[in-house]
């Protein structure tokens, strides 16, 4: 057992050296080396260290000549059985295999259905054509369009719907933050950048219109979301005010929320929630779990 | 505290809730009072004063525009000498939107009696709905008299300080052209507090000395008035 | 303060109140109610002095749902007027003692509340001076403010859990369907209630 011990230590002490080796020569010509006959003494060094390995190399040598067969097998406990071990219900591996693969194959279907889905519905917000660099035309941006242009079209929109008001404020620079009542079902806080709708959140009749704060109201985060669902489908670089237009014409469908019932199944309550969702097409109102 | 827990724990009624207040005593019933007068002429030097002398200096003197009724219903059946109970009504004529007030005030003691410093009345303060008139001429209380005052309040710590001029009320007539009953401004130096604070009533003495000769804050009996306000 | 709806389940023969409430529990529990403590509605009756003319009553309400508040109704032969006090207003009332005097017991509706998404449910246990009553059902919408906007939605939440025995809406609502809901409301319906119940039990007022 000595004599293995020494020879673990001497490769040990070996490494060592060659590890030093290769350290001062990646180093190369060190300030310590001095300016008179640096290459001479950095030469001198390096063979110091070579005459070292070959010295510990030597040892090495000797410690292995003086290691003995091991007389018999070896014991080694319980591992010895693992290779005994066939049987795959005991390993409980086939089970966990068959799990990860599922996964894998689950994962797989799922990106492959994103993908699809993410080509199909560009929510690309900005300008990004890749490939088409040699013939790009001044395109109208929604996002730089002057206060002005975003106050007429608000107001068009307002005239439109007199059972929905609007208010509009900058508190943040030029970009327009929007307060629409409707009717007195509920409120929404719309944040512009120009024209492009950026953030809305919805709240009950008589809740603080501000827009860091969710509503008290299950039904009213629920349509929040949904917003945000719309506010992504009827975005429209190109033409940002018909974006804006649609999107409060679907909003405006709200105005029924708690008096008409689900167009599939009925009835108002499902879950406790009136129809939370309206086509965006039809603007006819579904719930959460019939609109499928 | 487990949600458990908490669902299980009983409601307390209000009435409960209000005779522990009131044995802990922490319910303003008490108003600490005293009045004076001061001529139209002399009320831009009381003012500068006051503003030297109050806490909201930085923001200046916050005014007011009200308009007050005043409400009796005699208790006929209490004995030997029927005493109206007395109820005023308040509401902000420049804040159309806020709570109106409706205001009990007792018999004023102290009056006659040299060792306290301020008339002691108790007085409860209610916030209500703008029902209250209508509830309390169908309750039965009669209407004494009612006038608009427009003024300034002035805060020094707990005190209350007014300044204020009463008009008449102008029958149908719109509420700039009101006329004014007196050629001076009424002084009132007030504080509403839990009772047995008497100390307070020292406090608005010393700061009533301060005011002279200004302005003489003192009690004012309205028994011994020749002809009563109200 | 959403539109409610106060309904009075009818008792069966066979059944207590504190079983009915039992009933109702389970039922609110299994659609997936969470109970968030406990509620009280109570009212007391003042009456005019005789000496004052004809009768009037001030009905003093108090809810645990706004405990800062005192609601009273005034009631004359030919009026009813509300008002929505401070709750020293209670401590007014006990300085008009001589003038208006407490004759009727005082009656109460208490029991669990529990919530479901946006529906606040309160099952009332009504007692007048400790004697059971009845059951009151307590729904509130609490993100709908219009009465008329959700009397079909209310409808079917209520005819939901309780069955068929859901008719009509409460009478004091019936005009009042296109205003603004008020915690008023909600009292006025109480008293309607606790009005039917006193006359029942054979008290005047």
């Amino acid at each position: 057992m000595e004599n293995l011990y020494a020879a673990l230590t001497s490769v040990k002490v070996l490494r060592c050296s060659v590890g030093q080796i290769f350290n001062s020569l990646a180093n190369g010509i060190r300030a310590d080396h001095g300016e008179e006959g640096r290459d001479t003494k950095f030469l001198s060094e390096i063979e110091e260290l070579l005459n070292a390995v070959t010295h510990h190399l030597r040892d090495v040598e000797q410690a292995v000549n003086n290691l003995s067969q091991p007389p018999g097998p070896l014991t080694l406990g319980n591992t010895n059985f693992l290779s005994q071990e066939c049987t795959q219900e005991r390993q409980a591996l086939y089970s966990q295999l068959v799990l990860s693969y599922k996964w894998t194959d689950k994962i797989h279907e799922y990106s492959n259905h994103a993908a699809a889905l993410l080509s199909q519905n560009s929510l690309k917000r900005s300008y990004m054509n890749p490939g088409s660099a040699k013939r790009r035309r001044t395109q109208t941006s929604s996002h730089n369009v002057s206060p002005q242009a975003v106050d007429t079209v608000i107001s068009a929109i307002d005239r439109q719907f007199n059972d929905m008001t609007m208010s509009i404020s900058r508190p943040f620079a030029t970009n327009a933050v929007l307060q629409v009542s409707l009717g007195r079902v509920l409120q929404a806080v719309i944040a512009f950048k120009g024209l492009m709708i950026e953030w809305v959140v919805v709240k009950g009749y008589g809740e603080a219109f501000d827009l860091w704060t969710d509503s008290r109201h299950k039904v009213f985060r629920k349509i929040t979301e949904n917003s945000h669902a719309a506010m992504l489908h009827f975005y429209s670089p190109t033409l940002p005010e018909l974006a804006v237009r649609s999107f409060m014409t679907w909003f405006h469908s709200y105005i029924t929320l708690f008096s008409e019932p689900c167009k599939k199944c009925g009835s108002h309550l499902h879950c406790a929630l009136p129809p939370t969702w309206r086509d965006l097409r039809t603007l006819e109102p579904f719930h959460e779990e019939c609109k499928l | 505290m487990d949600s458990k827990d908490w669902a299980q724990m009983p409601v307390c009624t209000a009435m409960d809730t209000l005779s522990s207040a009131l044995k802990s005593n922490i319910i303003p019933n008490q108003e600490y009072l005293l009045q004076g007068s001061v001529l139209d002429s002399a009320v831009e030097v009381l003012l500068h004063r006051l503003r030297g002398l109050c806490d909201n200096v930085d923001t200046g003197p916050e005014t007011f525009h009200d308009h007050e009724m005043c409400f009796s219903i005699l208790n006929v059946e209490s004995g030997t000498s029927p005493q109206p109970l007395l109820l005023r009504v308040r509401r902000a004529l420049d804040y159309q939107d806020m709570p109106w007030q409706l205001r009990y005030i007792g018999q004023p003691e102290g009056t006659g009696d040299k060792s306290r410093p301020t008339i002691v009345r108790s007085s409860i303060d209610i916030g209500t709905t703008s029902a209250v008139v209508d509830f309390l001429t169908e309750m039965g209380c009669r209407m004494d008299f009612e006038y608009i005052v427009r003024g300034y309040m002035f805060r020094k710590g707990r005190m209350k300080i007014t300044v204020s001029k009463i008009f008449k009320m102008g029958q149908g007539k719109p509420p700039e052209s009101v006329e004014p009953i007196s050629q001076s401004y009424l002084v009132e130096l007030s504080v509403l507090a839990p009772s047995g604070q008497d100390a307070i009533a020292e406090d608005m003495k010393s700061f009533a000395d301060q005011l002279r000769p200004l302005v003489i804050l003192d009690k004012v009996d309205y028994k011994r008035l020749p002809m009563p306000i109200g | 303060m959403g539109v409610t709806i106060l309904h009075q389940f009818p008792m069966l023969e066979n059944r207590t109140g504190p079983q009915t409430i039992e009933f109702l529990t389970k039922r609110i529990v299994a659609l997936g109610a969470v109970q968030m403590g406990q509620f009280l509605v109570d009212c007391d009756s003042y009456i005019s002095m005789p000496s004052l003319g004809p009768q009037r009553t001030v009905h003093v309400l108090h809810n645990s749902e706004q405990p800062a508040s005192v609601f009273s109704i005034l009631e004359t032969n030919t009026k009813t007027i509300p008002l929505v006090a401070d709750g020293l207003f209670d401590l007014l009332m006990l300085k008009m003692t001589p003038i208006y005097t407490k004759k009727v017991a005082k009656i109460e509706s208490k029991g669990p509340r529990f919530e479901l998404a946006d529906f606040c449910i309160k099952l009332g246990s009504v007692t007048i001076s400790q004697n059971f009553k009845g059951v009151l059902v307590e729904v509130e919408y609490r993100p709908c403010v219009v009465p008329s906007n959700c009397v079909g939605l209310m409808r079917e939440f209520l005819q939901g859990f309780l069955g068929s025995c859901v008719q009509s809406l409460p009478a004091c609502l019936q005009n009042k369907m296109d205003e603004v809901y008020q915690p008023m409301d909600t009292i006025q319906q109480y008293l309607d209630h606790f009005l039917n119940f006193r006359k029942m039990a054979g008290y005047s007022g």
